[in-house]
């Protein structure tokens, strides 16, 4: 099916005004990471400073843990990844196929936890960190990460199966499936789209997250990303070449994260399973 | 010996609808038995229940000698092919067929035989390496067989299998099931709408109306001997026709009709029903009274005429030549022997002549 | 996959560090350069001390105190803490530092400088005074620094320092745009306000000794503000709505000729090649006489009440290592520093060294900053009128009497002290009625469950993992705060609060300002939420066609969620900066459109947060609208095509319900998220800014909590919070049928 020229110049015409809005705030923080003499901001326009320099990101593999804070931050988001894609795939299956008892309840209990200031949180949590001697390890963020990713991913992960014709799964237990296998060998792989986003999200999550990092890690060894990037941030003396810098860096693997998931984001995976 | 039981079966759906109720039914091995009914009347819900895939909320199931209410659909080891076909759209057809055997962990080149025997029975050889959603309608719904039928289990349920298909694949794909059963002779339940389909399937067929089994019969018993009105009305096309009037001393008689009964009938309002293809208008048999003709639909081989008997109507099914017009009056003839008289109401019991009565006794 | 899940638990274990007794952990909030510094000092002293580790962690100066007072209520913690004196007015009065004087003798203390130890009074005993906190060093005051290579003269007063800046400030092509400032500083921010006030011989409290009465309405105070009025609307030597990074980038851009900054910055000017900077003093106020004196701060270590006794002995031996002449020498070379120790003021680099020479002189016009609790209040109070005054909306005396009045406002709401109403007995009773019915209905439940169990086995171990996750980690917070918003818990019932009824409910209702604010706060989400889903379901029917590019497309759209929001979010800022930020260079020299004050007014200020917001969060929905796209059947636009609907019918009549399952919850929870997001508002408003007018609801409680150490009414606020929260997505999930599915 060809389109009609106009509309396919009227897409791109608004992709690329998009594009454009989306990516020159990012271009701005690339100026001031590669802008000497640490400048936040700039006076004129201009996107490459006068006297740009590389230094920032040299000194941030030379001079500061970066590549620890890296290999912490991947520890954690992969390992809050899996756990919340597993853990959503399976509860989002149990809501959208199950009419069990609590089952709306739990269901809207789950968003609530969603609904607290976070701020007022952090005293309790802490302590809740302490008593339970999570204090500086990365279980104890897993869990928080995990806690606040599932919710979305939970209900992300019913939508999903919502769309996904029951009568599959039943030929599949008829065809000597448990409730489990029909599950994982029928249903799961027809949810991929579901999975993306659930993965992409709680990676997300895990990665950006730092009120709760600042709580639980106390160690710059044990840092995570955006615990380290906030170290090089001090009222009114910010090293605003080091936090640009590495702003930028930081961002590169979720752009990969979502370069490699997005190939996933296939459609039309349970055409022709079921008479519309 | 039945193969499969349903006893006092009951279904109450956890919204309080009562879906099946109290059904009982035997079926033998290797018997074709249908299930028909009005839309709504509970004969998927019956399937789901006997395939495990419906919590059961009162009686039982038994397979084979034994109850299966709580046994997983994976272990009853029935087959089912799903009115929307349900196939697996992330495997390939052969692999769709494939599953469930490779799920019982069956040697792969028995797998292989099965899949390329079932292929050939019902021509879709070339379709096994494509993807579902790469297929007719049609092929689809042959795949949906297929996966049932390389399974070779104790039980086939199908669920309106034919419905959606056009009229000639329709008649192709009948013949197939009914060479299907033929060959290996296993106990198959079927579900359709379809009155051709039921009467030319099934060694019995199971009548439902509002959850409940009205009448288990071969199709010429049903056909012949409807134990109720609806029963009565819901097989045969068109459908049975309908007088109401009233059983006065060995005859029964309303406005337009009067015409002779058995004296045994018992007395009061009744209603006489005549299949259209036993009325006629060469003199014989009872005469009806003089109708008025309203539409007059020539098929060709036959010809149905729709009439009006006093202040009721009903239809006649005549004989190609018929040369009457709407508006024009007729005498209509009924064949004695095929009068049905039933209590009064939608559902009213068919009344029984002394005779009819011990025969009735003697089937059952 | 099981596996490797397994083997990551291990690596996990492996990573968990081992407590240890010979640790002693500082939480510190040094600047980078000074953090260098520091880190060499330890190395260098746990050499010498083979039994004691130190950990040194840096904390921003607002995580640093909150995280404190948490980790110190929850008897853990930092053994020390380093950061200037202010905050431990709040920390004594909480009772969360110690005494440190049993490792700090006489003679210990006599070698430092008198204002190097902060000394307050026991809170059991008033009479004797404890030692909580030993100095390294004295500053953190403000100068003038002045880029010599514009400017050879030095002010003396006001008066010189005015004519200056007028002369220096420079519109060389005559486009009523200046290239050059004469004077710029951190204009909207009350801290650098101090010395005019100072230097026309005001102060912020009353001048009895230890004062916490505020004194902001003084007719000096006004001539202060009238005269830093002058310098934006009359003289206009300061760009409009300067704060500090635009200050700071003009001068060391060298368009700026003189700024006022504190001694933290000035290292990085004296290390600029482009400019010739040299710090002076501030002048004299020539209407009074009286140089102008900065705030000055002692900034030092303190000790946390849970350190015990070998612990704290430890933790004190650093102390007096870090704080030893020797260490100090170190900063002073390196830094500029002035040190807490008599011995160091005869140093020949204090007498030889010019910006340590004015730094002295600085220092010693300065007043010295309050060690009082209050102090934050009077902050809080100042900003609001000080930036009203600077956007023209009042004058200066009413910005005057309006500090003095919400100072004195907020240092009783600070200091209150709840007592037991007749609602506490009430909740008792309440609360164990409460907890048999809730008992009650969970026996019940598991009841039901349990016979349940048969026939959903499967649903039941499905969800059992998610929710003890969110048990484990919501029930206590929640339960910790539904009781902490029924009670007194503040600065000053901070370890000894109690429940004391639904004071704190009435109160959050009885504020008028709640009701408008959250009126802002619904404005809020309800606009960014229709533009995140507008815009990402817009972009993601244009990706979801046939367009070439579209795995680019894709990537580059989802940048603003990939990069950290809270640098985004201060580029922002910057590009909604007056003068020189991209939206108004670019809307005045390429639209000709007028230039918007997008900071300095409340209106502004608050569409500039939304605009931000909306651009960090429309990825997020056009990912979801994309996922959700891929799960609807090409058959039916194709039947629809043939039935002859439009694109636009298609999308309405096709697209939209069929994504509903998957947008019912991103909605929802996209509008629970931007309801409760603090941090949008807080980098681009820089906490409400101006004039606290561009508060929601989070950011409001976040302000009573942490600057007013209102815990009781915060909980109760985030309570309110949570159940209208509640109740509106729950009226809308039920009223979209969400927890349905649809099918079976
Ligand atoms: N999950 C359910 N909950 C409540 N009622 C149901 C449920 N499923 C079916 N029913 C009701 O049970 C009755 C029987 O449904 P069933 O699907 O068995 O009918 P059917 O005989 O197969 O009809 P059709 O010929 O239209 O397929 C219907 O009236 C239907 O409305
Ligand atoms: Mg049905």
């Amino acid at each position: 099916m060809r389109e009609p020229r106009l509309l396919t110049a009227v897409r791109h015409l608004v992709l690329l005004l998009f594009v454009g809005i989306a990516v020159y705030p990012v271009l701005n923080v690339l100026s001031i990471s590669l802008r000497p003499g640490n400048r936040l901001r700039s006076t004129d326009l201009s996107l490459i400073p006068d006297n740009a320099t590389i230094a920032s990101y040299v000194q941030l593999f030379t001079e500061q843990p970066f590549l620890t804070w890296l290999g912490n931050s991947l520890l954690v988001s992969v390992l809050v990844t899996l756990t919340g894609v597993v853990l959503a795939s399976v509860g989002g299956y149990a809501f959208s196929r199950f009419r069990f008892v609590g089952r709306e309840f739990s269901m809207l209990a789950i968003l609530t936890t969603q609904m607290f200031p976070a701020t007022m949180l952090l005293l309790p949590l802490y302590i809740l960190i302490a008593k339970l001697h999570l204090v500086n390890t990365f279980i104890g963020l897993m869990i928080f990460y995990t806690a606040t990713a599932l919710p979305f991913c939970v209900w992300q992960m019913k939508g999903f199966y919502d769309t996904i014709p029951p009568s599959l799964e039943e030929a599949a237990r008829i065809d000597g499936c448990s409730r489990f296998q029909a599950f994982r060998l029928v249903i799961l792989p027809l949810a991929l789209p579901g999975l993306v986003i659930t993965a992409l999200f709680s990676f997300m999550t895990a990665w950006s997250e730092y009120i709760v990092a600042a709580q639980v890690l106390q160690e710059r060894e044990m840092f995570t990303l955006p615990l380290g990037l906030k170290s090089f941030q001090a009222s009114m003396s910010t090293e605003w070449g080091l936090y640009a810098a590495a702003s930028i860096l930081v961002s590169i693997p979720v752009v990969i994260v979502f370069v490699s998931l997005s190939r996933y984001l296939v459609s039309g995976l349970t055409l022709g399973s079921v008479k519309e | 010996m039945s193969f499969l039981r349903l006893s006092d079966l009951d279904k109450v759906y956890p919204n309080g609808f009562r879906a099946v109720n109290q059904a009982n039914l035997e079926i033998r091995e290797g018997e074709f038995v249908v299930l028909v009914g009005p839309s709504g009347c509970g004969k998927t819900t019956t399937l789901r229940m006997i395939a495990g895939l419906e919590e059961i909320s009162e009686g039982s199931i038994e397979i084979d000698g034994t109850v299966v209410n709580e046994m997983a659909p994976a272990d009853r080891d029935i087959a089912m092919v799903f009115q929307n076909y349900a196939l697996y759209p992330h495997m390939s057809n052969r692999e769709n067929l494939a599953f469930g055997l490779k799920l019982r962990r069956m040697p792969k080149d028995e797998i292989e035989r099965r899949i390329t025997e079932a292929a050939r029975s019902l021509s879709i050889e070339h379709l096994l390496d494509r993807r579902p959603r790469e297929l007719s309608g049609g092929q689809r719904q042959r795949i949906a067989l297929g996966r049932a039928i390389v399974r070779d289990p104790k039980v086939f349920l199908f669920d309106e299998p034919l419905s959606n298909l056009d009229a000639k694949l329709r008649v192709q794909m009948r013949t197939e099931i009914a060479r299907l059963h033929k060959r290996l002779k296993t106990t198959m339940v079927y579900v359709t709408h379809d009155q051709v389909e039921a009467m030319t399937l099934g060694d019995r067929i199971v009548v439902m109306k509002d959850g409940v089994i009205q009448q288990v019969d071969s199709p010429m018993n049903l056909y012949d001997s409807p134990v109720n009105r609806f029963v009565a009305g819901f097989i045969g096309s068109p459908a049975m026709n309908f007088f109401e009037g009233s059983l006065v001393r060995g005859r029964f008689s309303c406005e337009g009709i009067a015409c002779p009964a058995d004296e045994s009938l018992p007395e009061g309002p009744a209603v006489l029903g005549i299949r259209p293809e036993d009325l006629q208008v060469q003199p014989g048999g009872a005469c009806l009274g003089e109708a008025e003709l309203e539409v007059v639909e020539h098929m060709g081989h036959e010809t149905m005429a729709y009439f009006r008997l006093g202040t009721q109507t009903g239809v006649a099914r005549l004989s190609a030549d018929f040369p009457g017009r709407p508006g024009e009056a007729v005498t209509l003839y009924a064949r004695s022997s095929s009068w049905h008289f039933f209590a009064p109401g939608e559902g009213g019991a068919r009344l029984l002549t002394e005779e009819t009565k011990t025969t009735g006794n003697a089937e059952a | 996959m099981k596996r490797l899940f397994l083997f990551s638990l291990l690596l996990l274990a492996a990573c968990s560090p081992r407590e240890s007794d010979r640790m002693v952990t500082i939480w510190h909030q040094m600047t980078p350069a000074e953090r260098v510094i520091l880190d060499d000092q330890i190395a260098l002293f746990e050499h010498a001390h083979p039994g004691i580790q130190v950990r040194a962690l840096y904390k921003e100066t607002e995580e640093l105190r909150s995280g404190f007072q948490a980790a110190a209520l929850a008897g853990t913690g930092p053994e020390l803490i380093y950061g200037p004196s202010d905050v431990l007015g709040s920390f004594q009065t909480m009772g969360i530092v110690q005494d440190m004087s049993p490792w700090f003798d006489e003679s210990r203390q006599e070698e430092f400088l008198p204002q190097a130890l902060t000394r307050l009074p026991s809170n059991n005993d008033p009479a004797s005074k404890e030692l909580l906190q030993v100095g390294d060093r004295i500053g953190n005051h403000l100068a003038l620094v002045i880029n010599r290579n514009l400017l050879q003269e030095t002010p003396q007063t006001t008066e010189d320092l005015v004519r200056l800046a007028v002369e220096q400030t420079r519109d060389e092509d005559g486009d009523g745009r200046r290239e050059r400032y004469g004077l710029v500083w951190n204009f909207v921010e009350p801290f650098f306000v101090i010395p005019f006030l100072t230097g026309h011989g005001s102060w912020i409290f009353t001048d009895e000794e230890g004062s916490t009465t505020p004194a902001l309405d003084t007719p000096e105070a006004v001539a202060a503000y009238e005269l830093v009025l002058s310098l934006q609307n009359e003289h206009k030597v300061i760009p409009a709505n300067c704060d500090y990074e635009t200050a700071d980038a003009l001068f060391k851009n060298g368009q700026a000729a003189m700024i006022i900054n504190g001694d933290w910055s000035w290292g990085d000017y004296l290390a600029n090649a482009e400019i010739d900077a040299e710090v002076v003093p501030l002048p004299v106020v020539a209407s009074t006489g009286i140089p102008m004196g900065p705030m000055v701060a002692t900034k030092g270590y303190s000790l946390n009440i849970n350190a015990k006794e070998e612990q704290a002995g430890k933790a004190m031996e650093l102390v007096r290592f870090l704080t030893s002449a020797e260490v100090q020498r170190v900063y002073m070379w390196s830094l500029k520093t002035l040190p807490s120790r008599k011995e160091l003021l005869d140093d020949p680099l204090l007498q030889e060294d010019p910006t340590l020479k004015a730094s002295a002189i600085q220092m010693a016009n300065g007043r010295a900053m309050p060690v009082v609790a209050e102090l934050r209040a009077i902050w809080d109070s100042m900003r609001p009128s000080y930036q009203a005054l600077l956007g023209g909306s009042i004058t200066a005396a009413e910005a005057a009497a309006k500090m003095q009045r919400d100072a004195v406002d907020s240092i009783r709401k600070m200091n209150q002290k709840l007592e037991p109403g007749l609602g506490a007995t009430l909740i008792k009773g309440l609360g164990g009625l409460l907890l048999a019915l809730g008992l009650f209905w969970a026996l019940r439940s598991l009841h039901h469950m349990i016979k349940d169990w048969k026939h959903n086995r499967l649903a039941y171990v499905f969800i059992l993992p998610s929710l003890l996750v969110l048990l484990l980690t919501i029930v206590f917070p929640f339960v910790y705060n539904v009781i902490l918003s029924l009670s007194n818990m503040s600065l000053k019932h901070f370890q000894d609060w109690q429940v004391i009824g639904f004071q704190n409910y009435i109160e959050v209702f009885r504020e008028a300002v709640f009701f408008s604010v959250l009126f802002k706060t619904v404005i809020w989400t309800a606009v960014n939420l229709v533009f995140h889903v507008g815009l990402g379901l817009l972009l993601a029917v244009m990706l979801n066609g046939p367009v070439v590019g579209k795995s680019i497309y894709r990537v580059l759209l989802i940048i603003p969620w990939a990069v950290p929001a809270y640098i985004t979010a201060l580029t922002w800022r910057g590009m909604f900066d007056y003068e020189y930020g991209a939206i108004n260079l670019i809307a005045s020299q390429y639209l000709n459109m007028p230039m918007v004050n997008w900071l300095g007014s409340p209106f502004e200020a608050f569409l500039a947060c939304i605009l931000t917001n909306i651009w960090l969060g429309f990825p997020f929905m056009m990912v979801i609208a994309l996922g959700g796209m891929q799960g609807i059947p090409q058959e039916l636009y194709e039947a629809a095509r043939v039935d002859g609907a439009s694109r636009g019918r298609q999308f309405f009549s096709i697209t939209l319900p069929l994504l509903k399952p998957v947008l019912l919850p991103a909605v929802t929870l996209g509008a629970i998220w931007t309801f409760n997001n603090l941090n949008v508002v807080w980098l681009v408003s820089n906490g409400g800014e101006p004039s606290d007018q561009t508060h929601i609801l989070v950011s409001y409680v976040y302000k009573a909590v942490f600057n007013l150490y209102r815990y009781g009414y915060g909980a109760a606020l985030s309570m309110v919070i949570f159940f209208l929260l509640a109740i509106f997505s729950i009226g809308f999930l039920k009223k979209g049928r969400a927890t349905q599915s649809v099918y079976g």
